[in-house]
């Protein structure tokens, strides 16, 4: 584990940049948000994490799949230099390695290029992410539900604890190891360094709330699947997607032409199962037509379905959708309604 | 890396008005490069999307069959902007497809088996490509059985194929429609009643595809005769878009139709929410 006192992150990012485009968390307008910096002065440093969610870095929002003329198509430039993101929270890097299991390729089949998605592996290509511990989780965070908490390294590259004048490195991965082993600066963190994040972590964790044990909750979904019970838990939802569009996990996406028939493009953005549309037929049948049914498809997708393909929940406990909603709904109440309720 | 996501130029070779409202025609493609063309390699039951640049892109099952080289056939009705925007494509346009995309029918469960084929309306695409696959090698297949139904005879779609069909001793055609209509001497009644009623061997394999309340009923009745859950072969559809797992919108249960499917058992489907 290396330390670099902050005054030292400047030359930490002028490193980085050398090799990697690099994202970190900015203000922009009212929110937080990753976006490529090119020096550590237009870091947002923040005890919480960004209000935007990070997957943009990988999958934007919106992007040209490719373009068109007369005489034929052509592909988006290359990415040029892999990404590597600084600031990421823990769950963040979770869900960013979650997308990568819908994206690498497609569950259960065979590991074959078609299934692959270019432009994410372009980005997600040999990037480097540096996530960081919470040291005050805010109230709307429920990482500690998914076998995670504020100071899960796991699935970084770099984990960093920042201990308020410095941070502390430690390479996790094997590609976080090797660029620790290649950065100039050495200095190592000692005995005193380790006991204050002994203390930083054991404050982080007493701000979380209490464990909801969630093994039974994917049975317990299929079980209520067609119960009236969808009916009062999706009541005041009125299908904003707001929730759909701040989750670091959502990755539901369309795709659009935007020009003639000389030339154009095709770019795909992102999309969301709370919109009537997003199902909606030509010939006017729609599978999901009621509001119910696609509450039930947004908690299904991440605490069932999603198990089901790839045995995680599509959840961090981020908290973002919770601090977004504009009626209040809140996914935790919702998973702890399922869990005790008794079906008719 | 390839990329799914790129159409593949193909050349629109003939258009054939199937009905007397213009709103079902067959379009014929060609490809316009040799190197797609082998590497395009498909089976009946999968699907393309297809891709007008600058209206955007639907997905259609594919209508043509692997033993017609060179062909890509689909048939499309005029419901959408896509589709309208296809509608208005003229011999020799330029259009893009990819694909071939999804699973296809259990051809190799089929091999020496008996197979009944029941289609409705011009939900027929993928299932003419299967008969046409099984007619080009008619000796690897046991008896061939087809339920068609449509509303009125102008609505079948592939009309002088069937005719061929009917005049072979290989392949048995019932044909129906929904109610009298002059000069028609063949069934009259919705597919359900007429799968009950022709005296299907449940021993074989069923393939049925159609609008979704031809198959919600029609199931059914399968069951009653006697066919096995696992012996029955639907295929699905939804707003496929990427095709490959991604986009999310052809959701069922923790299936997705555009990798999953769009074909599935009736033993499969019992298991999976939201499948009908």
């Amino acid at each position: 584990m290396i330390k670099i006192k902050y005054e030292q992150l400047s030359a930490l990012i002028d490193f980085l940049t050398e090799s990697y485009q690099v994202y970190a968390p900015v203000k922009h307008g009212k929110e937080t948000a990753f976006k490529k910096i090119s020096s550590a002065s237009e870091i947002n440093k923040s005890k919480y994490n960004t209000s935007l969610n990070p997957k943009d870095i990988f999958f934007p929002q919106s992007e040209v799949m490719f373009t068109y003329t007369k005489n034929g198509i052509k592909s988006p430039p290359e990415q040029g230099k892999p990404i590597a993101v600084w600031g990421l929270r823990t769950c963040d890097t979770k869900s960013i390695r979650m997308l990568d299991k819908v994206f690498a390729n497609a569950y259960q089949m065979p590991d074959k290029e078609m299934y692959k998605d270019p432009y994410w592996i372009a980005r997600y290509k040999n990037c480097l992410l540096f996530s960081f511990a919470c040291n005050e989780p805010p109230s709307t965070c429920f990482c500690n539900w998914f076998n995670s908490g504020p100071y899960d390294s796991s699935d970084s590259d770099i984990f960093v604890t920042d201990t308020g004048d410095e941070y502390l490195l430690e390479g996790i991965s094997e590609r976080g190891i090797k660029f620790l082993a290649g950065y100039p600066e050495t200095s190592q963190a000692d005995q005193t360094d380790l006991d204050k994040i002994k203390v930083l972590r054991e404050k982080a964790e007493s701000y979380m709330p209490p464990v909801v044990e969630l093994s039974g909750l994917k049975d317990k979904l299929l079980k209520i699947w067609d119960d009236p019970v969808w009916d009062e838990l999706s009541a005041k939802c009125i299908n904003c997607g707001a929730c759909a569009y701040i989750c670091p996990t959502c990755h539901c996406f369309d795709m659009r032409d935007e020009g003639n028939e000389d030339k154009g493009k095709r770019v795909r953005l992102w999309d969301c199962c709370m919109y009537q549309l997003f199902t909606k037929e030509a010939s006017g049948h729609n599978p999901r037509e009621l509001s119910t049914y696609r509450v039930r498809q947004r908690v299904m997708h991440k605490y069932n379905y999603f198990v089901e393909n790839y045995q995680q929940f599509l959840c961090t406990g981020c908290g973002r959708c919770i601090k977004v909603c504009p009626v209040n709904m809140d996914i935790r109440q919702i998973i702890q309604k399922i869990l005790t309720y008794k079906e008719v | 890396m390839s990329n799914t996501y790129i159409p593949i130029p193909m050349k629109l070779e003939r258009i054939i008005n199937e009905d007397p409202d213009r709103t079902l025609r067959t379009f014929d493609l060609s490809f316009v490069n040799k190197q797609d063309e082998e590497k395009f390699s498909y089976m009946p039951g999968q699907f393309c999307e297809f891709s007008i640049l600058g209206k955007g892109e639907s997905p259609f099952g594919i209508a043509s069959s692997p033993s017609e080289k060179g062909l890509l056939k689909f048939t499309v009705s005029r419901t959408g902007s896509v589709t309208q925007e296809i509608h208005y494509l003229q011999e020799g346009d330029i259009v893009g497809i990819r694909g071939p995309l999804g699973n296809w029918y259990p051809d190799e469960k089929l091999r020496g088996k008996d197979t009944v084929i029941i289609g409705g309306g011009f939900a027929f695409t993928t299932l003419r490509s299967m008969i046409v696959y099984m007619l080009d090698h008619r000796q690897e297949y046991g008896k061939i059985t087809v339920i068609y139904g449509a509303r009125s005879p102008e609505f079948f779609i592939f009309k002088d194929e069937l005719k061929e069909w009917e005049a072979r001793a290989d392949i048995t055609l019932h044909l129906t429609i929904d109610k009298p209509y002059p000069g028609w001497d063949k069934l009259i009644g919705f597919v359900p009643t007429v799968t009950k009623e022709v005296g299907l061997d449940p021993s074989a394999y069923v393939i049925v595809c159609g609008p979704p309340i031809m198959i919600k009923y029609t199931l059914p009745v399968l069951s009653e005769i006697g066919f096995e859950d696992s012996k029955i072969f639907t295929s699905l559809e939804r707003r496929m878009k990427c095709g490959i797992g991604k986009c999310g919108r052809c959701g069922i249960g923790s299936k997705y139709i555009c990798i999953d499917g769009p074909v599935f058992s009736l033993e499969e489907l019992k298991k999976i929410p939201e499948s009908f």
